[in-house]
């Protein structure tokens, strides 16, 4: 009797979780569901471009930026400027604009153009670009299609900051006072853009889910809804990826060896231009002598840990590039050689300078991957005679330590971080000059070198395109020689798709882009 | 006590290292030092932390709990109010599973007692207590939704499908089981040795030594009586189920208080904290209240006032 009625409650649950699972597959015919947000690049619950310091894979499926980086993050590419041209003196950017229309089916003109630099120029307006604005003197819109920004100096990151300024429509944005735009409901209600589908609904903190645009000036879309689901950890999305739930999302690197070898699965992997260092704090003393930071250099047995932590999957840094056209000949490739590093220690005098007191090593770091390779570099400086001491803490916690205008240098005596070095090689600047000590700038190691500023201002300034790869090269010849950081590799990321997606173009780009998707052109097949 | 509540919690968020714009920043991207400064004012976090309190109870007293800094532009009270409802739902049907599992397994491990079941059960709420929830929900999820697919891996709905009370239960049901089982396992030890004690009281003897059948002894004249201090755990059990729900809620993306509060200690988002923290803190109590109240209902020997 008992067992019968448990039979039949079993058969009913079945029967009930049977159904449901058939019912929203037949829908969803032509819908890609992804985790579009997931990992370093995503920026789950942001809607505004203008505050957005990452996310940018997504926001480019319905805005556009005027110009954008290629799939290979190589070179610079028009989307709603047909063509731009830069003057000899680098001081004159000219755009001319494409024949494009909002989603509401409105022109899009260069006013509109005009008004988003004004407010991506403000502060006010919570733009998070306006600093990296400041050189731009003036914005005219001489015609419907032409666009003309002007700098007051020549700035060589102009085109790069210019692919994160997502155009929004002067129509439905004029009316709100810029210091009351982020608060405006508009950007998670109902933003309208340019790009290949359009903004249908937010489901709080569950997923975001866009149609196609049909008008789209390249052509139809092939799917019919994309949808953005959110994710609170990488785990969950791989979870949700496995049982067929979303066809895409950004995989940790421990987590990919998993899906290597499925058919039912591609992985995409690709630079993830984010260079990984121990920084120096050079407001510690015990720093100061570069025989002890070479001596890091050294005892750091770089190779191994890419092979078994990374599978293989990173590159060395011996400065903070790894790209070919960077690297100038003849630099310390720094191999492994402990006894050297010993015995610069010894040289330096390390056991009057600091001995085996422990050393903190500040990270905001907390993936299994990184806790493995700090475990790593613990155990191999302490076999020269450096006692590291790891900590993880969260964004908020290492920034309030960091970027603290009087830091408590005894908390980051040593930091493991990483920094953007492309695809503008000019990126790394923040982090290492002089002028960007806090509270000005990120230069969290507190780095003073002159001859360090004086190359990074060079190849800022240098306004000849084909001599910035040389003046990056000597960049990386001081950083090299100098050692602000321990550099220690540029890794690549992962994203994983289902192989029933075709024409689907993705890159771990840093901040997640933008760069050219053809979201138009992703289809899904059987 | 919601006043020191909200104290308390105010301080021990200015006491965490970071504020909302240190968690903002992305070391990549470089803000000036009078961007930063006109955020920081902006959001009023470079007044004096008594003024900074003072301005928000002023608020909060008239139902105003302020905007979150994160989604700017959302107020932290609809924030909050729109999360109750999934909260109550799946903490609520948690609930209804731990107690009628809890229940039924704990009086069948006192009138089997010392048998394979009783000992069987004893080991499932023996584990079922020790497991934490991340590590019960982790396994779940791994199991039910992506081994064997029974369920979502995640979610309330399905996204872009019609709403369905199918669907929400679908969704519902391994996220609700997962978090039940800790609660279960403790009303089932609590059932068990409440039950066995009573079993032996001279009343119980009297009504076997009068013929009563042994269904109707246990069913009317011992259950009742111990079910007093399991109603008692039930009532405690909810600040667990509370700390459950905040990893169940964030493994399976469960759009409740958990995940929000989740998020918003992430990104220092103060409102949402002090607001998520304070529709908490009055649940708690009501739940406390009304136990105390279900309590004078079973026992006889408790009068309200």
């Amino acid at each position: 009797m008992k067992l019968r009625m448990i039979a039949s409650a079993l058969a009913l649950s079945a029967a009930l979780i049977g159904n449901v699972t058939l019912a929203p597959s037949a829908t969803q015919a032509a819908t890609l569901s992804g985790g579009f947000d997931v990992g370093p690049g995503g920026f789950q619950g942001n809607f505004n471009p203008l505050a957005a310091t990452a996310g940018f894979t997504w926001l480019s499926v319905y805005f556009e930026p005027l110009v954008t980086y290629d799939d290979k993050l190589q070179k610079v590419v028009g989307v709603l400027a047909d063509s731009y041209e830069v003057s000899p003196d680098q001081m004159t950017y000219t755009f001319k604009l494409a024949d494009a229309k909002w989603h509401d089916g409105k022109p899009f003109t260069a006013k509109d153009a005009k008004f988003t630099m004004g407010l991506a120029m403000d502060a006010k307006s919570g733009s998070v670009l306006a600093a990296r604005l400041k050189a731009v003197s003036s914005v005219e819109a001489p015609d419907d299609h032409t666009l003309i920004v002007k700098l007051s100096a020549p700035s060589a990151s102009t085109l790069d900051t210019m692919t994160k300024v997502m155009m929004l429509p002067e129509h439905a944005l004029a009316s709100i006072p810029a210091d009351q735009l982020a608060k405006n409901s508009w950007w998670s209600t109902s933003p309208i853009g340019t790009g290949p589908f359009k903004f249908t609904k937010y489901v709080t903190d569950q997923y975001v889910e866009l149609a196609a645009n049909t008008d789209y000036r390249g052509g139809k879309p092939a799917l019919e809804r994309v949808i953005n689901r959110y994710f609170s950890n990488p785990a969950a999305a791989i979870a949700a990826l496995r049982a067929g739930e979303i066809q895409f999302t950004y995989v940790d690197s421990n987590d990919v060896s998993t899906f290597k070898g499925d058919e039912a699965f591609k992985v995409i992997e690709g630079d993830s231009f984010v260079v990984n260092y121990l920084g120096f704090n050079h407001e510690s003393p015990i720093w100061k002598d570069p025989r002890v930071r070479k001596a890091v250099m050294y005892a750091i047995n770089r190779d191994a840990i890419i092979k078994s932590l990374y599978a293989g999957a990173a590159k060395p840094a011996n400065c903070a590039y790894v790209a070919d056209q960077l690297i100038p000949q003849g630099i310390d490739p720094y191999a492994y050689d402990p006894e050297k590093a010993k015995q610069l220690l010894d040289e330096a005098g390390w056991s009057q300078i600091n001995g085996d007191k422990p050393i903190t090593l500040l990270t905001y770091y907390t993936t299994p991957l990184a806790t493995n390779v700090l475990a790593a570099v613990q155990a191999m400086l302490s076999q020269v005679g450096i006692n590291v001491v790891p900590r993880a803490v969260d964004t908020p916690t290492y920034n309030s330590i960091v970027l603290n205008p009087k830091p408590d240098v005894a908390q980051f005596q040593l930091v493991y971080a990483g920094l953007q070095n492309g695809p503008d090689a000019g990126s790394i600047n923040v982090g290492l000059n002089e002028k960007q000590i806090p509270p000005a700038g990120p230069n969290v190691v507190r780095a003073r070198m002159p001859e360090l500023n004086k190359a990074l201002d060079a190849a800022l300034a240098e306004p000849d395109a084909a001599k910035r790869d040389g003046r990056y090269q000597d960049v990386c010849k001081v950083m090299n020689s100098d050692l602000p950081w321990a550099t220690l590799w540029v890794a690549n990321r992962y994203g994983v798709v289902s192989s029933k997606v075709k024409d689907f173009i993705w890159t771990p780009a840093p901040g997640g882009g933008p760069y050219q998707a053809h979201p138009e052109k992703w289809s899904l097949g059987e | 006590m919601l006043l020191a509540l909200s104290v308390l919690i105010f301080l021990l968020l200015r006491l965490t290292p970071g504020d909302p714009i240190d968690a903002y920043i992305d070391p990549n991207i470089p803000m000036s030092p009078e961007q930063l400064s006109e955020l920081r004012s902006q959001l009023g976090l470079d007044r004096p932390l008594p003024v900074q309190y003072l301005a928000w109870l002023q608020q909060a007293v008239t139902g105003n709990l302020g905007f979150s800094i994160k989604r700017q532009d959302q107020p932290v009270l609809d924030l909050v109010l729109s999360r109750i409802g999934p909260t109550v739902l799946l903490m609520g049907s948690a609930l209804v599973i731990a107690i009628i599992a809890g229940i039924v397994t704990g009086v069948i491990s006192a009138v089997r007692r010392n048998s394979p079941v009783d000992l069987s059960f004893s080991v499932f709420a023996l584990v079922g207590i020790s497991s934490p929830a991340f590590l019960s929900a982790l396994i779940g999820l791994y199991v039910f939704a992506v081994r064997l697919g029974w369920a979502p891996s995640g979610g309330m709905l399905t996204p872009g499908a019609e709403f369905s009370v199918a669907d929400l239960l679908h969704h519902l049901i391994l996220p609700a089981a997962l978090l039940s089982i800790a609660q279960a396992a403790l009303i089932m030890r609590y059932m068990r040795s409440s039950l066995l004690e009573v079993l032996n009281q001279d009343y119980v003897r009297t009504a076997r030594a009068k013929g009563v059948k042994e269904f109707w002894v246990i069913a009317k004249h011992a259950l009742r009586n111990a079910l007093l201090p399991v109603v008692t755990v039930i009532g405690s059990t909810i600040g667990l189920a509370i700390g459950g729900a905040i990893f169940i809620e964030s493994v399976f993306n469960w759009p409740g208080m958990g995940l929000l509060l989740v998020n918003a200690v992430e990104t220092r988002d103060y409102p949402v904290i002090m607001g998520a923290t304070l529709i908490i803190g009055a649940c708690v109590i009501v739940v406390n209240l009304l136990t105390d109240i279900t309590y004078a209902v079973i026992d006889p020997r408790i009068k309200v006032g």
